[in-house]
């Protein structure tokens, strides 16, 4: 409280105040909790530090991963998840472990394995903020670091190539993103109406997939069907950090429709998706399509189109 | 292959496979075992445990249990719970689609926290390692085979840990995580019977798994199984799930036969 804290971490763009996922889930959190956090973020000079980002500062102490970090912010009383009761805190740890091991490797494999992703989007973005000749090695061994994590956790038998764990893991990550906009709902934070730890750890890993323009986008695509997802993510942007949004379809009325168009795709999709999840067998009984209660579909033209999507 | 799977019933001599339960099999892969029964016995859809010391080379995922039904073979319990789920046998059909979103990260809970403590200990705490782990995972073998097979696991699982940031961790870390875990679940069940009320579901089978196997695993000390018993509740879980479940059964039952046998400490 009386010390002042200093967080290092890596810069945003795109819209976003960091690329990184566990960088901007502290910065998240500090926000929530109002936490004085000064916020450096890492430039091409060599006094900041490149390894094990984030890193807390604070008078002597040194913290560095976003658990840990988190812990100390509630220790100096920035506690964002004071009115949470038992269970919601139980709650928060596993769905925190869920982002983690259904979500995190194709997040990792968007931002560094992904050959064009990584080529033309991440490596140059790191290298432009990592001094030379640091530039040339840092960007790639943290991409080796991520494809080592994705192959020693989820590689093996009976995924034997490359190919075929790369499916599996958008496969559970497109999951993941289900079962995260299902239990989200209409609701504006994970618990009610004021963000907690959960928040900050969804958006953290949410935030960089919605927003950084990547060439190869099937992640990213899945995402931004889930309205009520982007939504949330967009809703922090611009409470918390005071950023605009800057959309990519044009304002006012167009957004609206846009909007609409994509709620009665996402409508049939889910459907679909719900399907392709919880049914192994292909003739299994259609569902009918889910009716999303915030938005009311458009009479009459709108609702031709889905009905006659639904068979197949 | 899974239509195929779909139209034949449950066989009667279906065989659930996994390591030799007195001198082999370890901490994780025990609980894995246990959960995999658990879930069958929950699902009423019998099963028989047979131990082979090659067990492991014979799952088609490297990973115990494996389950044997007709001419298939499917390994770990998400495969298998699917597979039981296709043959029109699920516990959680009765939950809604939150609901279903809260087992399943419960589940990954379990699998993120309590399973990689459990291999930390095992593989990575020096003093387990080699009092524990070594002899038991290479004694089907004759030396040097079994040395040389246990080091390479060791070495396998390290270079896990260490992708995943638990190298660095010290035991008492890992052990603090474990009391994390348990103290979210314990709270989670608070004082209903099952994590989803009056029905048993495939979390349930998970936790048991974890939970019976720590409390009953003989290990260097009694840290681990402390920070579990720390939580009545969740005590009070894994017995009701053994008198439900397990007891009563044939005595070939592996949780009944475990909770007698020498090696292990009884459930208090």
């Amino acid at each position: 409280m009386a010390a002042p804290m200093e967080l290092s971490c890596w810069g945003g763009d795109w819209g976003l105040p960091s690329l990184h996922p566990e960088s901007l889930t502290v910065m998240a959190y500090a926000k929530f909790s109002g936490a004085p956090l000064t916020v450096n973020t890492i430039n091409n000079s060599w006094s900041t530090p490149k390894a094990d980002v984030p890193v807390l500062i604070s008078e002597d102490i040194v913290i560095s991963q976003p658990a840990k970090i988190l812990n100390f912010l509630r220790k100096q009383r920035y506690n964002a998840d004071y009115e949470l009761s038992a269970k919601q805190g139980a709650d928060t740890l596993a769905y925190i472990a869920l982002l983690e091991e259904k979500l995190l490797p194709a997040l990792l494999h968007t931002f560094w394995v992904e050959a064009e992703n990584y080529c033309s989007v991440t490596k140059p973005w790191f290298a432009s903020r990592i001094p030379f000749p640091l530039s040339l090695y840092l960007p790639g061994k943290m991409s080796r670091e991520a494809l080592n994590r994705i192959l020693l956790t989820r590689g093996g038998p009976p995924l034997y190539s490359l190919t075929e764990v790369e499916a599996q893991i958008y496969r559970d990550a497109k999951e993941c993103l289900n079962l995260l906009s299902k239990r989200l709902g209409t609701s504006q934070f994970f618990f009610g109406n004021t963000p907690t730890t959960l928040d900050a750890f969804v958006f953290g890993f949410l935030a960089p997939l919605y927003k950084v323009c990547f060439p190869r986008v099937q992640l990213q695509e899945h995402l931004k069907q889930l309205t009520n997802l982007c939504r949330f993510c967009d809703d922090i942007l611009t409470c918390y950090f005071r950023l605009t949004v800057t959309g990519h379809s044009p304002s006012g009325q167009d957004t609206a429709d846009a909007n609409l168009q994509k709620l009665t795709q996402l409508v049939n999709k889910e459907s679909n998706l719900i399907e392709k999840m919880d049914d192994n067998l292909r003739k299994s009984p259609q569902h009918p399509p889910r009716k999303i209660t915030t938005l009311k579909l458009a009479a009459g033209g709108e609702e031709s189109a889905p009905i006659s999507r639904l068979s197949p | 292959l899974l239509l195929s799977a779909a139209a034949e019933p449950w066989p009667e001599n279906a065989a659930l496979y996994q390591q030799l339960k007195e001198d082999q099999i370890l901490l994780s892969d025990n609980a894995a075992s246990l959960a995999v029964q658990a879930f069958l016995q929950m699902c009423n859809l019998p099963v028989r445990v047979v131990c082979r010391a090659n067990a492991e080379y014979m799952s088609p995922s490297g990973k115990l249990p494996f389950i044997h039904v007709g001419n298939q073979v499917v390994s770990e319990l998400g495969p298998i719970v699917q597979f039981v789920k296709a043959k029109g046998h699920s516990l959680s059909d009765g939950l809604d689609e939150v609901q279903k979103a809260e087992m399943k990260a419960y589940m990954e809970l379990v699998n993120n926290m309590l399973l990689t403590a459990e291999l930390y200990l095992q593989w990575c705490d020096d003093v387990t390692v080699e009092e524990i782990t070594h002899p038991r995972y290479g004694s089907p073998y004759p030396w040097p085979l079994n040395r040389i097979l246990s080091y390479q696991k060791q070495w396998e699982i390290r270079r896990k840990m260490k992708a995943i940031g638990w190298a660095g961790k010290s035991l008492q870390q890992v052990l603090e995580d474990v009391d994390q875990c348990c103290q979210a679940l314990s709270q989670r069940l608070g004082t209903q019977p099952y994590f989803f009320n009056k029905q048993p579901t495939e979390l349930d089978a998970l936790v048991f798994g974890h939970l019976f196997t720590i409390l009953t695993t003989q290990l260097i000390t009694d840290e681990l199984s402390e920070k579990v018993k720390n939580y009545g509740n969740l005590t009070a879980f894994c017995r009701r799930i053994e008198q439900q479940y397990f007891e009563g059964h044939d005595k070939d039952s592996s949780a009944a036969a475990s909770a007698r046998s020498a090696k292990r400490s009884l459930l208090r």
